[in-house]
């Protein structure tokens, strides 16, 4: 998502995990440990002319 | 089209299906148990203020599905245009609402027609105002360059296009405009069955 976003022109970018996420029910948080899913929060900015 | 398009547009199409229904469960049944967190509980996880979630229409709070909190860096100000991509039950969309205060506007756009009645009938009764569009977020039904901050919530690791999402997030933000949104990513590969299975997309 990082690289998208600055191929696609926006400038700034910047990612943080989101702390605390994990899903509910444990089989399903144990399946996304196993393939690293979490959450991020993602920021950008679309570049001003000049 | 090559068969290989016509599965991919045809496993879209059923994913999108599986979106609306899991997503219009959470809001018709918000006492129910989910893969994910929701509701006040997932919201107080993300660092919501409780402030707020004592403020926003019990409904849009109890619906609230998710993955983060984008309103930590969105820096809305008064006056602004703000958009919210898969503005669900509402919640998101009014606390930005609040930043923008009367002289701004806040803009949701849902995939699902009933949900954006639901936010703005929830942003009517917390005393604020909100436009709803229902669209893809791959085609956000939007002009180009009226945003001045988009924000998003654990919706845009739900499509199948991503580049194109980002494409059209670009576009309808003013230049000098402001992104803040949360996705789930992974840090492997997944497998095939995963990707063609439209409920664990919806999980």
């Amino acid at each position: 998502m990082f690289r998208l976003l600055e191929e696609s022109g926006f400038t700034r970018v910047r990612s943080v995990v989101v702390p605390h996420f994990r899903f509910r029910k444990p089989a399903t948080q144990s399946s996304a440990e196993a393939y690293g899913v979490k959450a991020v929060l993602f920021t950008a900015t679309r570049p001003a002319p000049g | 089209m090559t068969d290989a398009v016509a599965a991919q547009e045809s496993l879209e199409s059923i994913l999108k299906g599986e979106i609306l229904r899991m997503y219009q469960e959470v809001a018709d049944k918000p006492e129910g148990e989910y893969h994910f967190f929701h509701g006040r509980e997932a919201a107080e996880l993300f660092g919501y203020d409780p402030a707020w979630l004592d403020r926003a229409p019990a409904g849009a709070v109890a619906s609230f599905a998710g993955v983060g909190n984008p309103h930590l860096r969105s820096a809305i100000q008064p006056g602004e245009t703000v958009v919210d991509l898969g503005s669900g039950a509402g919640l998101d969309a009014i606390i930005a609402s609040w930043s923008a205060g009367a002289s701004g506007k806040v803009i949701g756009v849902d995939l699902n027609p009933s949900m954006c009645l639901k936010a703005q009938a929830h942003a009517a009764a917390s005393g604020t105002r909100m436009e709803c569009h229902q669209g893809q977020m791959e085609n956000i039904p939007l002009p180009d360059a009226s945003a001045d901050v988009v924000i998003s919530n654990g919706v845009i690791n739900l499509s199948f296009r991503k580049r194109k999402v980002v494409e059209e997030l670009f576009r309808v933000l003013k230049p000098g405009g402001r992104l803040s949104f949360t996705d789930i990513v992974s840090a492997k590969q997944l497998s095939q069955s995963i990707v063609n299975d439209p409920k664990l997309w919806a999980s």
